[in-house]
Formats: structure tokens, sequence, C-alpha cells
């Protein structure tokens, strides 16, 4: 019984959760199928809400003193049948002010902006506001495309002027415009140019000889108190670039002749420094014993004078003639006295000790001779030079230092064992003591023929080498 | 003795409440920096500058408005608001329309950059002289004389002062 009792209840339970199940299942149907886009009815209360978002730029004086303002829905599938744009607050009039509608867009074109603070902008959908706007008309201003763009070719300055004319207004006067230009080949390869006034200057070398190019502008104002967006592009320009005329780059040109100018300058001093500085670095001329002897020798010589002037035997000294006869005499007389002495004393000290006495003896020789021929041979050329230094220098010091002339002569004479160097003394000083009294040509001769010998002895040399 | 502090004492505070609106000043003006002014106003001021021009007699005829109003040292805002309020008049005479304009924007806009919040409708007819009926009947009278020869003398002088006072807060602006 009691399970029978039980039994309609328990039913009735069973029905309202199967029933309540099936209400939740439907419910869960419907609302995925509405979400699938399934909706029948094709209300708004299915659909989303709208976007009405929109945005909205300012054109001043437009026309005159009007202004225009432009709103537009962002999104382009906005229903807009119904919908309506006003514009409230900052208007010289208490009243706001209704769009037109134009195709998609809404605008409305009047004085009435007072262009100091914020306007109210609202879209209403059958006479109730959807959504609104604060916007400042100042700070979404528009100006108009630029227009009249001409690009002016300069053939005198190798430049192209492109100008081109914006709308004067009272209120935006203050415009950054934007040149644009490219290659026509070059699709979008842009190159752009900002710049406050009117007038551009292209320079040739900058664009691409003998080729098309499109060239288009487009203003913004310069953001102190009107701010805004980009206006449209002026209508585009096209022009061609002359052909090249074969121009070089200035830099290269200057590069080119400063490396010319370098060349020449090389090759003129080759050619003159060629014979003294480079040729003997390249070829240096090996030196011929025989030649310069011939040289030396059969030179004709011709500065070889003979002079009394007592200017040139300043650095010599000098001696009267009478002073050395008389001194000759004397010395006659000792040597003739005295010479078996000297004799002997030489081969027992042949050393220093000898000095002393030839100083006694032998003086009055060189007084003779040998002075006469130094300084004479110091008017002689250059051939003679190398040949009379043995002679001639030496004594001249010698002369200046108040020293016997003859020492050097006798000292190196007798005491050297060279010899390759002791003929020339042994015959100048036998020339020199054979013709003592000589002067002027005669002494000359006895030098060339000294030369000679000098010559002989070093042509042996020569050839024995 | 009771009653008489504590009538003073509750009588304190309304007069406080009576005072501190005249006591506070009632604009703010807005715009300090002069970017309006330079953009917008001086552009007006421009367009409305030929007004009165070939009229001799304007620098002599001063206008009682200008006696009873200055822009002294603290009362440029009372000075400009009551002259941007004195402008609004001139909307209503047989003048051009684009001239109306520029009118509108110099009044209306001086107004909103005022910013001011308290609305003395009844003040303002007195500060003009024409709040009463007998006075303002006086003027019309006198206006109705003086229309064609003082109407556009004071239309001018009065933007020159308004001119003059912008000129005069933006200048102290700077140097502060």
């Amino acid at each position: 019984m009691g399970s029978h009792a039980c039994s309609p209840l328990f039913l009735a339970l069973r029905m309202t959760i199967l029933g309540t199940a099936f209400g939740m299942v439907f419910y869960l149907l419907q609302v995925v199928s509405g979400e699938s886009g399934y909706a029948q009815n094709g209300d708004f209360e299915d659909a989303e809400p709208d976007d009405y978002s929109f945005s909205c730029y300012s054109q001043l004086e437009v026309n005159g003193s009007q202004h225009l303002i432009n709103c537009a829905f962002d999104d382009p599938d906005v229903k807009s049948n119904n919908l309506e744009f006003e514009i409230c607050e900052s208007l010289t009039v208490n009243s706001c002010l209704n769009f037109n509608k134009l195709q998609e867009r809404y605008l409305l074109k009047t004085e009435k902006f007072l262009l100091i603070g914020e306007s109210k902008v609202c879209v209403k959908l059958r006479g109730k506001i959807v959504t609104c706007k604060t916007i400042k008309i100042i700070e979404i201003v528009k100006p108009e495309a630029p227009f009249n763009l001409k690009v002016i070719y300069r053939k005198e300055a190798n430049d192209f002027v492109v100008t081109f004319n914006i709308s004067q207004k009272k209120y935006v006067k203050k415009l950054i415009h934007e040149v644009a230009y490219h290659q026509e080949k070059n699709e979008n390869d842009w190159t752009h140019v900002n710049l406050s006034s009117t007038k551009l200057t292209l320079l040739q070398k900058k664009l691409q000889a003998d080729a098309m190019y499109e060239i288009k502008v487009r203003s913004i104002p310069l953001a102190d108190y009107f701010q805004g967006f980009w206006s449209e592009w002026s209508p585009s320009f096209h022009f061609k670039t002359p052909e090249s005329k074969g121009e070089m780059d200035p830099v290269l040109l200057i590069v080119s002749m400063l490396s010319f100018f370098c060349v020449a300058l090389m090759f003129i001093l080759a050619c003159v420094l060629w014979k003294k500085r480079i040729k003997p670095i390249i070829w240096p001329s090996l030196p011929d014993h025989k030649k310069t002897l011939e040289q030396l020798c059969k030179k004709p010589k011709k500065n070889l004078y003979a002079s009394f002037n007592p200017e040139s035997f300043l650095d010599c000294q000098i001696h009267k003639v009478d002073g050395i006869q008389a001194r000759d005499e004397v010395e006659g007389f000792l040597q003739d006295t005295f010479s078996p002495q000297l004799e002997e004393s030489e081969k027992q000290r042949p050393g220093g000790s000898v000095q002393g006495t030839k100083h006694a003896v032998i003086t009055p020789k060189p007084f003779r001779g040998d002075a006469p021929l130094g300084c004479l041979a110091r008017n002689v050329s250059a051939c003679d030079a190398p040949e009379l230094s043995f002679s001639r220098s030496p004594d001249c010091r010698a002369g200046g230092k108040n020293e016997p002339p003859e020492d050097q002569g006798l000292l190196v004479g007798p005491g050297t064992t060279n010899g390759t160097l002791s003929p020339p003394f042994p015959f100048q000083s036998e020339i020199l003591t054979l013709n003592p009294a000589t002067q002027g040509q005669p002494l000359l001769t006895s030098l060339g023929s000294s030369q000679e010998e000098a010559y002989v002895t070093m042509s042996s040399f020569y050839q024995n080498q | 003795m009771f009653h008489v502090s504590l009538r003073y004492i509750f009588g304190i505070p309304p007069l406080i409440l009576v005072l501190l609106p005249v006591a506070s000043p009632d604009c703010e003006i807005e715009g300090k920096n002069g970017e309006e002014y330079r953009h917008v106003l001086t552009v007006s001021f421009e367009i409305l500058a030929p007004i009165g021009e070939n009229d001799s007699n304007c620098l002599n005829n001063e206008h009682n408005f200008f006696k009873k109003h200055s822009c002294d040292d603290d009362k440029e805002a009372t000075f400009l608001k009551t002259a941007a309020r004195k402008l609004k008049h001139f909307l209503n005479t047989n003048i051009h329309e684009e001239l109306k304009h520029h009118l509108s924007i110099v009044s209306q806009g001086t107004l909103k950059l005022l910013n001011c919040t308290r609305k003395d409708k009844g003040k303002k007819q007195a500060s003009l002289g024409e709040a009463q009926p007998t006075k303002n009947l006086e003027a019309k009278k006198s206006l109705k004389e003086q229309r064609k020869q003082d109407d556009m003398c004071f239309l001018r002088m009065l933007l020159q002062q308004i001119k003059t006072c912008w000129n005069k807060i933006l200048r102290g602006t700077k140097e502060h």
C-alpha cells in the first residue's frame, strides 16, 4: 500500500524534472540559434546594437564666411535611414543646428560657429539622442586642397620651380604643405618635402634625366591654434626632365682635374730632374779612372794664369828676394861646411831629432820655390786641384801658422816610405831646388810635368789592378 | 541677554550668505594665453574696424556708458561682461549681416571666455542704465535722437574699449 501511495507523487516529481530539463534544452537551443544568426524576426532586439561612432572634420570659410562641418559614421554599414546629426553649443545662436544628409555623409554649412570652446555633436534616431561627442571645431580643421600646381624648368639654374596656390583665409593662415613627387615608372617610390611656403625648388641633379615625374601637394594646419587633418591631394602635375648633357658631377670633375695637374707636375719634375737626380739613382755611372785622368790632363788650362797681385798671397809668407839671396849665400856657406856632419847625423838619428837640424839647414829651399808654387797653384783650374792639394794647401796653412813651410814637405818627403805618394814630392823639391829663382810659367811647366808623372803612376796602378 | 546673543549668533550666517556673492568674483577669465583672442576675436575686430571710421565726431562724443564703466584694474572682467552684453543690442540694428555676425562673435566669444557663473539680469540692466522703466525711456529717447549720429560712434568706441581691455588682460598675464 505504501508503494502505491508514493507512486503518484513520484510520477509528478519525475514529470517536473523532465519538464525542467526539456525547458532548459529548449532555452539553450534558442540561445544557440540566436547567437548563430538564425534570428527569424529580424528585429533590433535580437541584432547587435549598431556602432554609431562617427568622425567629423571642419573646413573654415569654404564659402565666404561660411564654415562647413562634415561627419560620417565610422562603420559604413550602419543603417542611417532614420539617423540625424545635430550640433549644439559654441555657436553664435542659442539653438542647436541640424546637419543635412548627403549620401553617407552629414554636412552643415553655416557661419554660426563661434570657434571658441567646445561643441557637442549628437546622433539622433527618430528624434532621440543615440550618442554624442564633444568636439572643438578648431581642432578638426581640414584645409582645402592646394590648387594650380605648376612646375617650371629653369635651364639657367638647372632646377625646377614648383608653385601652387592655396585659398586665402582669415582664420587658418598658417599651413604646412607636403609636396610629393615620384618617377612615374616607380609607382610607390614617392619623395616627400615639407614646406611652409608655396614655392619649392627641385634641383635637376636630384632628378633622373629624361624621365616623367608626377607631383602633387597637400596641406595641414600648423598646430598653433587651429589643428586638424591633411587636406586632399591637389590634382597631380606631370612633367618631364630634360635629357642629360653629359655633365659631370662637380666633385668628380674637381678630382679628375687635380689628378691631371698632379700627373703633369710629376712629368715636368721628372723631365727637369732626370739628368741630375733621377738618372744617377736609376743608372749610377761607374767611375772610369783612366778617362778621369785623361780628362784631367788633356783639359786645356784656360784659367791658368800667374798673378803677382799681393792680395793673392795674403795667406802665404812673402820674403824679400834680397833677404833670401843673402840667406842663400850664408846657407850655401854653411851647407858646404856642415853637410858631411849633417849626413852623418841623419844616418845616426832618422827620427824626430832631425827636425831641428832641418830647420837650420834646409829652410831656404821652400822659401824659394814651394810657397810661391802653392800660392800660384791656387789660381790653377780645378783640373789641377787634386794634384796640387798635396803641395799647396798644407804649405799655405803652415805659413799662416808661422811655421817653416818646408817642414811639411821635408817631413813627408823623406819620412814617407809609400812609393805611390813619394814621387810628387821628390820631384817637386827637386824642381824647386833646381829652379830657385824661377817664377810664373816655368814653374807651372814643371807643375804640368809633375802631373804627367802622376798620370803615369796612376795609369800603371790602374793597369795593375 | 541670552536672546540678544542668540540673535547675533543666528544673524551672522545669513549676512555672510548675502555678502558672499558680492565679494567673490563672478567671472573667471579663460583663455588668458590669448590664443582665442589672437586667432578668433582679432579677426572680428579687424572686420569691424571700419565701423564709424568716417564719423569725425566720434572722438569728441564720449558716451555715458564709459563714464559708468571702465576697464580699471580688477574691473576688467566686469567691464568686458557689460560691454559684451551691450554689443548684443547692436545685432538688432540695421547693419550689414557680416558685421552682425562678427559682432556676435566678439560679444559671445568674450562672454564665453569670461566664463561668468552668475547671471544677474536685473543687475545687468541696472548697470546699463536701462533697467528702470523711466531711465529706459529716457535712454530710448536719447538714443532715438542721437541714433543716426551716435550709434556707430558708440559701437566703434565700445569695440575699441573691449579690444583695449583684452589687450590689458593679456599683457598683464604675460608680465606675470
